[in-house]
């Protein structure tokens, strides 16, 4: 009978959030802290995303995605965490046990003293965005073809439809013609891109790629291997018009139609997820409605600039050295509600009002001139002022220890972006 | 005669259109522009735009068969192409450190193509 | 499997390797090995079957006195003496036919008092349902109560006003099934060639003589033709013809097991009376599959195109639409996959099962549509009884392997299962499809499997890699990488599903070694 491992901490995924997690709670005093990683190295999806823009924020340098990972990975080499490596964690119970498998120690049942996901997201699919047609080879998402690409040094395809503005599928469109391919245009269901403006330049207008918006692919032709998209305009409902469509011929075509929070463990952990982020609750210690159970990064919520996700992470990590060690009891929390022009906020719960707490959220819409802002029970704590907010930017708010400059119980807090700015 | 150049500024989510008005290469005028750094934005891009070219080549025995390279530095925007052209044929052996120079000059830059990782040899486990 | 070229001869060729072909090869190898299957796809069950949407039927929804009702009614009542020793699963899980407001057309109900119509949906549609199975000898149905439909199916619309339990309903993997049968064949003998096309029947003097294919020729006594939906090109070569198969597309949509198992128990469908035919429809239904994925479906939409196996923006909204009201709260999102195949209907909408007058030793297996996958067991036994009168010997060989033992499958074992595997193999311990937990030795195994993957869908369909929720998103070149190295050729050979469905192509680069 093997013996269960019982480490303080157990980090599920090793990409930018389980690093950064696991570097923080070792950081605060954990001595036992276990990491675990499906692949053969650290680093999740960094080591693909060799493109940069990395690391302005947490290293105040532009660095790539395999030399932002690196950092992390030296530093970690320097602490005594435990790295398990081709390790898939199978199940995770409501009790916090742990079954994962390697090809070394057969099945590994833990039962740790708290856990952190870091599992990441993973990429919305064609039919998830129900394109219809055949279902030949050919049809990718731009994050599968990225590691096709450079991890691999395998060509997807020849002639390239990308569909789906986000900025992989940017980057993507910039990969494949240096890497010969010919990429025909990208396509963007929105009438404004998925991506941030500096990939919109730099990965399209520099190599003179067209980008589509308020198009979407309507028919993928093609028995064995695409053969061809029809694309078309799309109405206000964002659904086809007909007398709008086009032939166009391709062997590939490439979504890059959005992103989604890895939750499974977490529904099997008996968490509860937020349906508009598809994450978990968290508070402002990245806790998730199960005691001893953090979450960071992109299984929280898609935050698309890794420095934000290892803020997350520290947050996380540091939150369960503080569980393990200092056996905290959360106070019962207080909501934090999405007002005018903002799709979600994470956290969503603050449980110790009574520290910083760094805010993320997203506008549901561009928007000009304006200030977001923070409010306790309707009372403005902290605000910025704003040229200009974007879907595809997020924002980041710090508020410093709420009660103790109110000395009030505050109820509810508000995250608003309300008109009027810079 | 005057000439007229669209840019948009990627210096922050406002994305302003910028147009650059010039005669015989000297800058005349930057409109679109809601501030300063737009206007040298606009400049740059006119005069001198470099990016940063990211990439990848062959490596020989390592525990992984492409290895991330970069420019250590931006260069003119125009040899994009001509650099990522002249690491086609470049295999590396592993294994290969971080900042390791794979190509010197790349196109006549004065730039060095830089390994942006370590990689270890095919028989050790590559970051542990 | 099999040797590279064709054979000379065989004492009988079964064109068509689908359910059809491979039932009636199967049986054929209990009483002579001398077997040759063969195929113009890439993999076994590479055509209508790998789109079957995997129902087992009672029979309830076929025209008495039709073949197909009859061949159903048995078929499924042999089905686990059918599947026994295959290794492969089958689960009798029921249907809930669910009578509602929406059952009578429109125009008939309209025609009756309010009162008169509650209680034809109420008393008397029950009792035609239950009627109709006694009719045909369909076994176990019984009348359930609104209160008892909610009960069993919590989902389904509170419009509901009774329903019909048919518990001898059951489903199975069809291309599982069909590899296994396969399978179950080549340990008893017989010889599969795939990428073999038949473009001639050979026919002398009222005798058949063998086949000619795209690969030589085969000497044999007797041909079945199981070729589907090209059924009746195939019957034309040995001047046996005359139907036409006019092909009918189907299509089903699948949903995320993690969002949708237990979503529904047995399947679950809505009972509707057609207003001009007054034929019975059962208009396909809500099922859980045996891995627990809801699935949505199937459409019936007529093409003129054999090949047709595209899905329309308009049968997605016909699916959800038909669906938003038996079960108006699943889940949309959730939705993961949609496939379709092309049924193999005749204009008489019947099996034509028989030998041919024509061409002596030449038998039709034709206008296999649906229930042709729950009437397989009987279809075979009907052919026997040709194919026996055509010279395959009557007795049983004593060498028959019973058994077709199936690779393990490592998301379904338990812990200490696993531990033993690994300890013997550690690519056991290897997981390289997340979603569904496929690991390495189980990608091997389908490689060098009695009909071995040669193509990422042919891994797919023995494996379930790329079955889940990420669609292959995380192990599509893991997949091709594994595959290609068990079949000692490059990456850049992998196809998706045979000739032409390239997976890769040669970069810039080289890859060095």
């Amino acid at each position: 009978m093997k013996k269960t491992r019982k480490p303080q901490l157990a980090v599920i995924g090793a990409g930018p959030a389980g690093l950064g997690a696991a570097l923080a709670a070792s950081g605060a005093g954990l001595r036992d802290v276990m990491l675990i990683e499906r692949d053969f190295e650290l680093g999740g999806i960094l080591p693909q995303c060799i493109h940069d823009g990395f690391g302005s924020i947490v290293f105040k340098e532009v660095m790539t995605g395999p030399e932002y990972a690196q950092r992390f990975v030296e530093e970690i080499r320097r602490t005594d965490v435990e790295i398990m490596l081709n390790t898939m964690v199978l199940d995770m119970g409501p009790d916090m046990r742990i079954t994962a498998v390697n090809d070394r120690e057969g099945i590994v049942e833990i039962e740790p003293e708290s856990i952190v996901l870091a599992m990441g997201c993973r990429e919305r699919t064609r039919h998830q965005v129900m394109l219809p047609g055949f279902r030949p080879a050919g049809v990718i998402t731009a994050g599968a073809a990225q590691r096709d690409i450079n991890i691999e040094g395998l060509m997807p395809g020849r002639k390239i439809v990308i569909l789906g503005s986000g900025d992989i599928g940017l980057i993507m469109a910039r990969r494949f013609t240096l890497e010969g391919a010919r990429v025909e245009g990208v396509y963007e269901l929105m009438d404004h891109p998925g991506g941030i403006t500096r990939n919109v330049v730099q990965c399209l207008r520099d190599f003179e790629i067209p980008l589509h918006l308020s198009h979407t692919v309507s028919f993928i032709h093609g028995r064995k291997r695409v053969e061809a998209v029809t694309v078309a305009e799309v109405d206000a409902d964002l659904k086809p018009r007909k007398e709008t469509e086009r032939f166009v011929p391709c062997d590939t075509l490439c979504l890059s139609v959005g992103l989604i929070p890895e939750n499974e463990l977490s529904k099997h952990a008996g968490i509860q997820l937020d349906p508009v982020t598809a994450g978990p609750f968290v508070d402002e210690r990245m806790e998730t409605t199960v005691d001893g159970i953090f979450a960071c990064g992109n299984v929280v919520n898609v935050f698309d600039l890794v420095d934000y996700v290892t803020h997350s992470a520290q947050v996380a990590g540091r939150g369960a050295a503080e569980y393990v060690l200092q056996g905290r009891k959360r106070q019962s929390p207080v909501k934090v509600v999405a007002g005018r022009n903002v799709k979600y906020v994470v956290p969503q719960f603050v449980s110790d009002l009574n520290r910083d707490v760094d805010f993320y959220f997203r506008v549901e819409h561009p928007e000009r001139a304006v200030t977001a802002r923070i409010l306790a029970d309707g009372k403005p704590l902290a605000g910025k002022k704003h040229k200009m907010v974007r879907p595809p930017e997020m924002l980041k708010q710090t508020t410093e220890a709420l009660d103790v400059s109110t000395g009030e119980k505050t109820r509810e807090l508000t995250v608003e972006v309300i008109p009027g700015g810079e | 005669m005057a000439n007229k150049h669209d840019f948009v500024c990627i210096n922050c989510p406002m994305s302003c259109s910028l147009e650059l008005t010039e005669e015989n290469g000297e800058i005349l005028e930057v409109t679109g522009n809601d501030c300063k750094i737009g206007k040298r934005y606009a400049e740059e891009e006119f005069k001198d735009p470099r990016r940063v070219v990211t990439t990848t080549v062959s490596v020989r025995s390592g525990s992984l068969p492409m290895l991330p390279v970069r420019s250590a530095e931006a260069i003119p925007k125009r040899l994009i192409t001509d650099a990522v052209k002249s690491l086609e044929g470049i295999v590396v052996d592993a294994p290969v450190k971080l900042d390791q120079v794979v190509l010197e000059d790349v196109a006549g830059t004065g730039v060095n193509i830089i390994a942006s990782r370590d990689l270890a040899s095919a028989s050790i486990q590559p970051n542990t | 499997m099999t040797p590279a070229g064709l054979p000379e001869s065989a004492q009988v060729v079964v064109i068509g390797a689908g359910v059809s072909g491979c039932s009636i090869a199967r049986e054929l190898t209990k009483y002579t090995p001398d077997i040759v299957i063969i195929d113009r796809e890439s993999d076994v069950a590479d055509a209508t079957t790998k789109a079957n949407n995997a129902e087992v039927h009672s029979g309830i929804g076929e025209k008495i006195g039709t073949l197909k009702a009859k061949l159903n009614v048995r078929g499924n009542a042999l089905y686990d003496d059918f599947v026994s020793g295959l290794g492969v699963d089958f689960r009798r899980q029921g249907l809930l036919i669910v009578i509602t407001p929406r059952t009578l057309p429109e125009e008939v109900a309209a025609r009756m008092p309010r009162s008169v119509h509650d209680f034809v949906l109420k008393q008397v549609m029950p009792r035609l349902i239950m009627l109709n199975a006694r009719r045909k000898g369909i076994p176990g149905l019984r009348m359930v109560s609104r209160a008892e439909v909610y009960r069993m199916e919590p989902h389904v619309t509170r419009s509901a006003v009774a329903g019909v339990f048919d518990p001898t309903y059951g489903m199975v993997a069809p291309y599982k099934l069909t590899i296994a049968l396969a399978e179950h064949s080549v340990m008893n003998g017989a010889r599969v060639f795939l990428n073999t096309e038949v473009s001639g029947v050979n026919v002398k003097d009222g005798r058949v003589l063998g086949v000619t294919t795209n690969r030589g020729d085969i000497r044999a006594p007797i041909v079945v033709n199981a070729a589907g939906v090209f059924a009746d090109e195939v019957a034309d070569m040995a001047g046996a013809g005359g139907f036409r198969i006019h092909p009918r597309k189907g299509a089903s949509l699948l949903f995320d097991r993690e969002e949708t198992r237990e979503y529904v128990h047995s399947s679950v469908s809505e009972f509707r009376v057609r207003g001009k035919t007054k034929a019975h429809s059962k208009g396909g239904g809500a099922m859980p599959t045996l891995e627990g994925n809801l699935q949505l479906g199937p459409t019936a939409i007529e093409t003129d195109d054999k090949f047709d196996t595209s899905i329309s923006a308009e049968e997605i909204q016909e699916i959800f639409d038909r669906f938003y009201y038996l079960l108006p709260d699943f889940p949309r999102s959730a939705m993961i996959s949609a496939f379709s195949g092309i049924r193999a209907p005749t204009e008489e909408e019947d099996f034509i099962i028989g030998p041919s007058e024509a061409a002596r030793g030449f038998v039709n297996v034709a206008g296999i549509q649906s229930p042709g996958l729950a009437s397989a067991p009987a279809i075979v036994e009907m052919v026997m009884v040709f194919l026996h009168d055509l010279g395959v010997p009557r007795q049983p060989r004593s060498d028959f392997d019973p058994v077709r033992p199936a690779p393990p499958r490592f998301a379904e074992l338990s812990n200490e299962e696993r531990d033993r595997l690994i300890a013997g193999d550690p690519r056991y311990g290897h997981v390289i499809c997340r979603c569904e937990q496929v690991t390495e030795a189980e990608v091997v195994n389908a490689a060098h499997g009695i009909i071995p993957a040669t193509t990422m869908d042919g891994v797919k369909r023995r494996t379930r890699t790329g079955m889940g929720r990420c669609q292959g998103g995380f192990c599509g070149y893991r997949v091709a990488q594994i595959l290609a190295r068990e079949m000692g050729v490059p990456v850049t050979d992998m196809t998706k599903d045979g000739d032409g469905s390239w997976v890769f192509t040669t970069g810039k680069k080289t890859i060095a070694v």
